[in-house]
């Protein structure tokens, strides 16, 4: 990577930075869909009644 | 001789797709009013709002502009990705404009802009956003279907079929599930993407080496392989364009701002603008090493794999190419399906935010008293009716010059005029209609124009060159927002 420093350390930070991000949003995610849902499900009863 | 084995891979694929079509069908018992077709009810939290942002801003389209950015420039080509990340995390960071347009509760960028230019303005704004939009993703279908075809050594007669099949497929859920689709299913698409997007990285980061890599660029590019500045073709000018587009992208896209707007709160929507900024950077230079490794790798006989029509300029087919014979069985279908999940969050995005625009802006002044039920109707007819257009413009446009190029000159019809207006409604008093109205037809008839003159006389448009038309349109749409506000006679 000598000589050209610059590209090397933005493409290593690019390859951790994204391994490690895609396993945090992933489960993350899975608990923000389950709350969305679950929210709009409570909102459409509320209007049902 | 392509890696592509139907039994392995073709399963893979299948079950992705098997999968994100339940996810997507599923979800569509929750949508009950327009505000859930189009915007979710508001009720996306931080991270689902990342997945479903980063998925959508990576299709195979992107992966195919940035391979070629890289094939063609070298590492340079990533600059555009570190401009965007740079304005996303400022624009996150600060709330600069988001915050004003989250706060107002509105679910378009028109629909503000009507509180300070009045109704034609939204309207007018309405059009030249979706025919920028339009005309912009006119292309992602033919792009990701020459990719497949590449890279899976398909017959390129079965391009249309595949891709129409694929397009049915992402507007089934789409229509059904509106904005609530698109997010689970994008959340879906970015975990699959981005294994794929990963492991392929390694692999030819593994494979190719980083030397080589470096030694392939300073080869054909020289210095400027690493400086964008010094780049034969490209330079500040280069630069200062893309600097503009980004900035002006990050603020307006629509399907970016869909995200605010779907946002739970004006906090999340910011959160969600920081923490992805840095995958910008990752959505240029992953398929920009790409592109480089088939520069380091390819030889002149291998592109004669190619079509004769794609042997024309060869330069966007390279990645694809390179990929076919570089990536083993096994890992070839998790990057078929990655690509597909980029490609379909993609499409689905594109069409529920370009619609949106169309019945809440466009159809704005003949939908009044409308039932959310009729709502609905429309805005399912109306994505349906851009899968149309996205098939039949798709396949009979012919791209000038390179691809990134096209896009941010059919972006800029909009961009730089509705990013001007956005700036000036949240923080300028002065401005007014006659402003607006001026900066929109400049901002629309600088790339329309250069596109045209491409087609009529390529002489003239190379002369001038994309970015300084670009660089004009953004100027000149803001110099003429200003010298309208200021001529329009303010009242007593």
């Amino acid at each position: 990577m000598s000589g050209h420093w610059f590209w090397g350390l933005i493409t290593t930070a690019v390859v951790i930075w994204y391994a490690t991000v895609v396993v945090y949003v992933a489960i993350k995610g899975v608990i923000d869909i389950k709350t969305m849902l679950a929210r709009l499900n409570q909102a459409h009863q509320q209007q049902a009644q | 001789m392509t890696h592509f084995s139907w039994a392995v891979d073709g399963s893979i694929i299948g079950l992705y797709l098997l999968a994100t079509m339940v996810a997507g069908v599923a979800v569509r018992k929750y949508v009950g009013k327009v505000e859930d077709f189009l915007v979710a009810g508001r009720e996306m939290n931080v991270y689902l709002g990342i997945a479903s942002l980063a998925a959508t801003e990576f299709g195979i389209v992107t992966c195919m502009y940035t391979a070629q950015n890289g094939y063609k420039y070298g590492f340079a080509g990533a600059t555009p990705g570190l401009l965007n990340a740079l304005a996303m995390f400022l624009v996150g960071y600060t709330g600069f404009c988001i915050k004003p347009l989250r706060d107002s509760g509105v679910m378009t960028i028109p629909e503000l802009l009507e509180q300070r230019y009045g109704r034609f303005i939204r309207w007018l704004a309405g059009v030249v956003i979706v025919l920028g939009g339009l005309l912009n993703m006119g292309v992602f279908l033919r792009v990701g279907g020459e990719f497949l075809v590449v890279t899976c050594g398909m017959d390129p007669r079965s391009l249309e079929i595949t891709m129409t099949a694929l397009l049915l497929a992402v507007a089934i859920y789409t229509i059904m599930g509106g904005m609530l689709s698109v997010l689970v299913t994008d959340f879906l698409q970015f975990v699959v993407m981005s294994l794929g997007l990963i492991a392929v990285t390694l692999l030819v980061l593994v494979e190719v080496g980083w030397d080589r890599l470096v030694a392939a660029v300073a080869e054909k590019a020289g210095p400027g392989g690493f400086n964008p500045v010094i780049h034969p073709e490209m330079g500040w000018d280069y630069v200062i364009f893309n600097l503009f587009l980004t900035t002006a992208a990050v603020l307006t896209w629509q399907t970016s701002i869909a995200r605010v707007l779907a946002a739970r709160d004006t906090d999340t929507g910011r959160r969600i603008y920081t923490r992805t900024s840095f995958f910008f950077v990752c959505r240029f230079l992953i398929p920009g090493i790409w592109g480089i490794a088939a520069l380091a790798t390819l030889t002149p006989q291998a592109f004669a794999a190619l079509s004769p029509q794609m042997q024309e300029d060869p330069s966007l087919y390279a990645m694809p190419l390179f990929l076919s014979s570089a990536v083993p069985v096994g890992l070839m279908g998790i990057l078929i399906a990655a690509m597909l999940a980029a490609d379909m969050s993609t499409d689905s995005s594109y069409m529920l935010t370009w619609g949106g625009v169309i019945y809440n802006d466009i159809m704005a002044p003949f939908r009044r008293g409308w039932s959310e039920r009729k709502g609905l109707v429309w805005n399912r007819f109306i994505v349906a009716a851009i899968g149309l257009f996205l098939l039949f413009f798709g396949l009979w446009y012919k791209l000038e010059g390179d691809l990134w190029t096209y896009l941010t000159l059919t972006g800029t019809i909009y961009l730089a005029s509705i990013a001007t207006l956005l700036i000036a409604c949240c923080y300028w008093k002065r401005a007014n209609n006659w402003g607006a109205g001026a900066s929109i037809v400049i901002s629309a008839v600088i790339p329309l124009g250069f596109l045209i003159m491409e087609k009529v006389d390529g002489a003239a448009a190379k002369a001038i060159g994309p970015y300084t038309s670009g660089i004009a349109a953004y100027l000149l749409s803001g110099a003429a927002m200003v010298i309208g506000s200021l001529l329009k006679p303010q009242k007593q």
